[in-house]
């Protein structure tokens, strides 16, 4: 059921994109997020494109990955895509009826959303799919220790993400277990109306919460017996090392900006 | 009632990069009132196996039959009730499974999904109780306020309530003491020789298999290996070791005594037949 769900998952390798710094990946994929916005014509989007395909084709993923990323988020990008080609008017008009049309820079603009979507969609994939969520919350909390200056606990909501991230798969087989047993003792999940439906759920959402409770107390009373007392003075295993790949990366998004600044109109 | 495997292949998450085989064309047959014992290492396909067993999962090839029904990959997932009151199936650490506010409402819950009414199905709730080894005074009490073994057995009865002709377990006893253990494995024994249930048995004790199951079935790699009589199974003692399967302590123990120089007819597989033989053979010396 959940398994469906590619988005958010890593898939182990050894390419240029998985060496790299999980600080700069992140950054990355995030500045990449912003300057999407700066693109406002064909050749820029093509640009753009171009990177990304590249980005994609060095991280030696398999593309059907990609496209299944995209594939939940279908119907919401149509639905956003079709709503701007509607709305939009100026340009040339070629049709309209009442308070729909479709005009030159609805297409326009409904095309460019689409393509945006799109490339948000294949750059944050390409960030979860070559980073071990690990490595994800030690990028989190290196890059949130300036923050420690203004009191915010930056171990303490790093430690949360990686507890998180670690019993996320847990979680979801503990979920498919107790549902299978569930269903094993009469429970249809799918069957009924709402009210029917939400009310199977209370003997699947109660175990999980108990087991979680379970869990959690287990889990501080191991982590106290070996020593755990806080964030403070620890040392740590996992250290992120900054190479000249990520450096490289850095010019690379600079130059991709001065170009994307020069393309666009 | 019969359940037959003919070529079940199960394939996860399948037509997807993450695609994973479980199960390669198994065929088995359980046959009605047997005894029948389910052994293989972890990630051997034994769970995917058992959840085909009541239709949770549906063969991605080939057919099981449960008593009349037919199962095939194209089989819808509407009217399968019927199939899981039939087939109860115990999953490993059962306890997980216990949500409602007192012990007595839990174990009424199975039944009460297949329209016993609630009167009828607090007093089947009371019987099994009473029929896994705990008293009235558990009836009111919440299911979380118990062990850990106390909770298995209401989950245990949980299943029981749904009055089941075919009782899977997958690892009924695994973390239980000594002590639990036998009393669950003699209700079960009990079960299947005074309701005549048939039993399907997950387990790694091959002591288990050797005192209570008429028929094993050893799994590797999503295949069955091996099938026959406890009898059979355990013949070939070489063979179970290399598949690090483990045998019997009674037959491990004749074989010792047969390295040096005791004379075996045919292998001791419980404690009991064990005594027998020793008996046996102190006899015949002078």
């Amino acid at each position: 059921m959940m398994n469906k769900l590619i988005f958010g998952r890593f898939i182990p390798g050894d390419s240029l994109i998985h060496r790299m710094d999980p600080r700069a990946k992140l950054v990355a994929s995030f500045y990449f997020i912003g300057i999407i916005f700066l693109a406002n014509n064909w050749q820029s989007y093509l640009l753009l494109g171009a990177f990304t395909l590249f980005a994609v084709f060095l991280s030696k993923v398999d593309f059907r990955f990609f496209l299944r990323g995209v594939r939940p988020l279908i119907w919401l990008i149509l639905f956003t895509v079709i709503l701007q080609m509607l709305f939009t008017r100026g340009g040339e008009l070629y049709w309209s009826w009442g308070i729909f049309s479709l005009s030159e820079f609805g297409i326009k603009n409904g095309l460019f959303i689409f393509c945006r979507f799109i490339l948000i969609i294949f750059m944050s994939t390409l960030l979860t799919l070559t980073t071990p969520p690990l490595s994800m919350s030690d990028a989190i909390e290196s890059l949130l220790r300036p923050l420690r200056v203004i009191h915010v606990p930056v171990h303490e909501i790093a430690l949360m993400l990686s507890i998180a991230l670690r019993f996320v798969p847990t979680l979801m087989d503990e979920t498919e277990k107790i549902m299978n047993a569930q269903r094993a003792r009469g429970v249809d999940f799918n069957e009924g109306g709402l009210i029917q439906k939400m009310k199977a759920i209370v003997p699947l959402l109660i175990p999980l919460f108990v087991s979680s409770f379970n869990r959690a107390e287990d889990l501080a009373t191991a982590m106290e017996a070996r020593g755990y007392r806080g964030g403070e003075g620890r040392s740590k295993f996992r250290i992120l090392s900054w190479g000249k790949l990520d450096t490289g990366v850095v010019i690379i998004f600079g130059l991709l900006t001065i170009a994307l600044v020069i393309v666009r109109t | 009632m019969d359940i037959r495997f003919e070529k079940v292949s199960y394939v996860y998450q399948a037509n997807t990069p993450f695609e994973q085989r479980a199960l390669y064309e198994v065929d088995l047959a359980i046959k009605d009132g047997s005894y029948t014992a389910l052994v293989g290492h972890t990630g051997s396909g034994k769970s995917t196996l058992l959840q085909h067993l009541n239709a949770l999962l549906k063969p991605t090839a080939g057919k099981v039959e449960i008593g009349d029904r037919i199962i095939t990959p194209e089989t819808n997932n509407k009217n399968l009730k019927p199939i899981r009151k039939k087939v109860g199936i115990v999953f490993q650490f059962p306890e997980a499974q216990l949500f409602e506010e007192t012990v007595a409402k839990d174990i009424a819950f199975g039944p009460q999904n297949f329209g016993v009414s609630e009167a009828d199905s607090l007093v089947l709730a009371e019987e099994m109780l009473h029929l896994v080894g705990l008293d009235d005074s558990y009836l009111e009490r919440s299911p979380f306020e118990l062990s850990g073994g106390q909770m298995r057995r209401v989950a245990i009865a949980g299943v029981l309530a749904m009055e089941p002709e075919v009782l899977v377990l997958d690892e009924p006893t695994a973390g239980l003491d000594p002590q639990g253990r036998k009393e669950m494995m003699e209700i079960f024994l009990k079960l299947h020789r005074e309701k005549k249930l048939t039993i399907v048995l997950v387990t790694h004790l091959m002591d288990d298999v050797a005192n209570f199951a008429d028929y094993v079935y050893a799994l590797e790699k999503g295949q069955v290996v091996k099938a026959g009589t406890p009898q059979e199974f355990f013949q070939d003692v070489a063979w179970l070791k290399e598949k690090q399967l483990g045998v019997p302590q009674a037959s491990a123990f004749a074989e010792k005594m047969q390295a040096r120089g005791a004379q075996l007819t045919t292998l001791p597989l419980t404690e009991a037949e064990l005594a027998d033989w020793i008996v046996h053979e102190a006899g015949e010396r002078p």
